[in-house]
């Protein structure tokens, strides 16, 4: 990478064939002709930082930007949520890892101190006393407004933060001004220090420029992954939940330019997780169908409700909470698709095909609306457990219906006749019973019951 | 020799998982009561274990399968019953007879084998449903093992009777047969005895409930013979 046309940053292979920084792009190119080069963009910069705090802001509301591309978060309220210092490090590492970026970690009782040893790759420092050996032991010029005075640091002997602060503090006050003292005092905890936290935006939309032309859905999950990170760290800032997010994935623009893709996702129960969410997104992208590669991602929340707070029952449910089977049937309608969950909606119609009705679960059903629709003794009614999807006409053996072996009814009938509006059915229903002891649901039309030959049908099975 | 049938007489005192060919297993998880107390006592721990693969391999759909499982079907409905790639479509009203209420009803349909036995998985793995009812006519036996999932669900597993050739590994194992008024059970794997003699079931079905009002109404008549006869004399 190359800032004002210096090589700033080099890969391991470019090092290895002999880049060095501070190296110009003539020179480069005579060592790897093929090198591919970049120019240090901070409009991107700045992009990645805040795609990094918005994720960071699971954590703690109070995250807050500082020179030199660092990021301060104030973790003390969030410890002992998150199991204590190691394994929030570890977390926020491995979500920066996610994110793509590489991150040097550090955390100490001060938000300076920890900036310093960050800027270092010094490590944690717990205590003020461990905090106090490892400052004392780091580079002056580590400190911005020490750098300018490098020459004079040099030329008195002083190259650490320890003999700095066995300078005589006027003379030093005079001589580097008050900011040096004042990072000092903030970094040993001398004195109190204030930050601008960074507030979360009203509504989120997150980008993602995607470095090749990818179609394969796997891949796209990864980035994904990343968009969905900085939402998880937007709703717990802002304390939303979100019910519905659109995925868009952008396809190349120019001369086969085309609209971009848009996967949206619906949940029946608001989430502010991202396990959830990736685990959903992950089976609608495996579902999709690519026509051209995707070049772009984009992540936008578009319906978001307060959050709920969590359930106080002492002891957990049998079989999970109402939330755990709603996540559930959410991660079947996304693979099997939400035509293919379905539950029962039954109608108050006569007509049987008319009154067994099933909705995708994600559809809302009140529990009453639905028992306002049932019969109000159903034992009474024999109706079959399963119901043909399109009535079999039976064949007649010595004028008796035969499927299989010939059918002896069981029942006395149960004559319908409705639906003159949509679809007239006028039919007499029997429980008829096969050679083998097996139970039928079978009707006879009684439209053009003048024939001389009746015709049955084969409707149910009672299982 | 006195010695041996000593040890031999309690090898469930030994270790939990002992028994002799002779005598029915102890269950390790929960068993559901099936409601029918001949089949109860053939069941190892007296009852559909749950969290176990059941195998029911049945004749064909509709030959009283869920009215066989209803006392069980009821008694777990107050989570979710899941019916998994039925062979026709199921009807509420019907489920609703058999005392699961159509709010706890979930009909999942699948395109092809593998969505099936991944939504199967799913389901299972979040132990939040009641029962699970799977119907599937083809399925290895490696990925039925998969199914294996330690839970408070009810799972069973409907095959065609042509399957009873197939390993399973399921412990338990019943090949469903119709008969007059009842369901004729053949005992084909379970933790016990070998049973050749097929276990006949009555099932009261609701169906003839109709038949029996009418027949409760029928002695009507004798009483009117009488009352002619005492005006007779």
């Amino acid at each position: 990478m190359l800032e004002q046309e210096r090589v700033l940053v080099a890969s391991p292979a470019a090092l290895a064939a002999g880049v060095r920084v501070g190296m110009r792009r003539g020179g480069v190119l005579m060592l790897l002709p093929d090198a591919r080069i970049h120019e240090r963009d901070p409009a991107l910069e700045d992009q990645a930082r805040q795609a990094v705090a918005l994720a960071l802001l699971q954590y703690t509301p109070q995250v807050a930007e500082d020179e030199e591309s660092t990021l301060l978060m104030d973790v003390g309220a969030s410890l002992t949520l998150f199991g204590g210092i190691l394994a929030l490090c570890a977390r926020v590492r491995a979500n920066v890892r996610a994110l793509g970026f590489t991150v040097a970690l550090a955390a100490s009782p001060t938000a300076r101190g920890a900036w310093l040893l960050a800027r270092a790759e010094a490590g944690r420092a717990i205590q003020m006393e461990t905090l106090v050996r490892r400052l004392d032991r780091l580079a002056v010029l580590l400190a911005p407004p020490a750098r300018a005075y490098a020459a004079w640091f040099e030329g008195i002997g002083c190259s650490t933060l320890g003999e700095l602060r066995r300078l005589p503090r006027p003379g030093l006050q005079r001589r580097c001004g008050g900011a040096l003292l004042e990072l000092l005092d903030a970094a040993y905890g001398l004195a109190p220090e204030l930050f601008e936290w960074i507030a979360p935006p009203e509504t989120f939309h997150a980008r993602l420029e995607l470095f090749d032309r990818i179609d394969d859905a796997e891949r796209l999950l990864a980035g994904a992954r990343r968009l969905l990170l900085q939402l998880v760290g937007w709703l717990t800032a802002r304390q939303l939940a979100v019910e519905r997010i659109t995925l868009r994935l952008e396809h190349e623009r120019g001369r086969v330019a085309r609209p971009p893709t848009c996967v949206e996702v619906v949940l029946a129960e608001p989430a502010w997780r991202d396990e959830h969410l990736v685990r959903l997104l992950k089976e609608r992208l495996a579902k999709l169908v690519l026509d051209a590669p995707v070049i772009g991602l984009g992540l936008e929340a578009l319906q978001v409700q307060p959050m709920a707070p969590p359930s106080e029952s002492l002891f957990p449910e049998p079989g999970g909470t109402e939330e755990d089977r709603m996540r559930m049937l959410e991660l079947l309608a996304a693979r099997l698709g939400a035509d293919n969950v379905l539950q029962p909606l039954p109608k108050a119609d006569y007509r049987p095909e008319q009154a067994n009705a099933w909705v995708p679960v994600q559809q809302k059903v009140r529990d009453k609306a639905r028992d306002a629709q049932l019969p109000p003794d159903t034992m009474q009614l024999p109706r079959p457990t399963w119901i043909l999807a399109k009535p079999i006409a039976l064949l007649m053996r010595d004028h008796r219906p035969f499927y299989g072996s010939p059918l002896r009814m069981a029942s006395n009938p149960e004559r319908i006749e409705a639906g003159w509006w949509n679809g007239p059915q006028t039919r007499d229903y029997f429980i008829a019973e096969g050679q083998d002891h097996t139970l039928y649901w079978v009707y006879r039309e009684r439209i053009g019951a003048d024939d001389a030959e009746p015709r049955w049908f084969l409707h149910g099975l009672f299982g | 020799m006195h010695c041996s049938g000593s040890t031999s007489a309690a090898p469930e005192s030994l270790h939990p998982s002992l028994w002799l060919a002779s005598q029915l297993a102890r269950s390790h998880t929960r068993c559901v009561d099936t409601g029918h107390a001949a089949l109860s006592a053939q069941l190892p721990g007296g009852g559909w274990p749950t969290g176990t693969l059941v195998d029911l391999l049945i004749q064909q759909p509709g030959i009283g399968e869920l009215r066989l499982l209803r006392p069980a079907l009821a008694e777990v409905a107050k989570r979710r019953i899941v019916l998994l790639q039925p062979p026709h479509p199921p009807q509420a009203l019907a489920l609703a007879a058999l005392g699961v209420p159509p709010s706890q009803v979930i009909w999942l349909r699948a395109k092809q084998t593998a969505d099936a036995l991944w939504a199967a998985e799913q389901v299972l793995r979040s132990g939040s449903c009641g029962a699970l009812l799977f119907w599937q006519s083809h399925a290895r036996a490696d990925s039925l093992r998969r199914l294996h999932q330690a839970g408070e669900t009810l799972f069973f597993l409907m095959r065609p009777l042509a399957a009873q050739q197939d390993a399973s590994p399921a412990p338990l194992r019943l090949a469903l047969r119709p008969q007059a008024g009842g369901i004729e059970i053949d005992f084909i794997k379970r933790r016990g005895p070998q049973r050749d003699a097929p276990l006949f079931l009555p099932l009261t079905s609701y169906l003839h409930q109709r038949h029996a009002t009418l027949d409760r109404t029928a002695p009507a008549p004798v009483t009117a013979r009488g009352l002619r006869t005492e005006l007779v004399h």
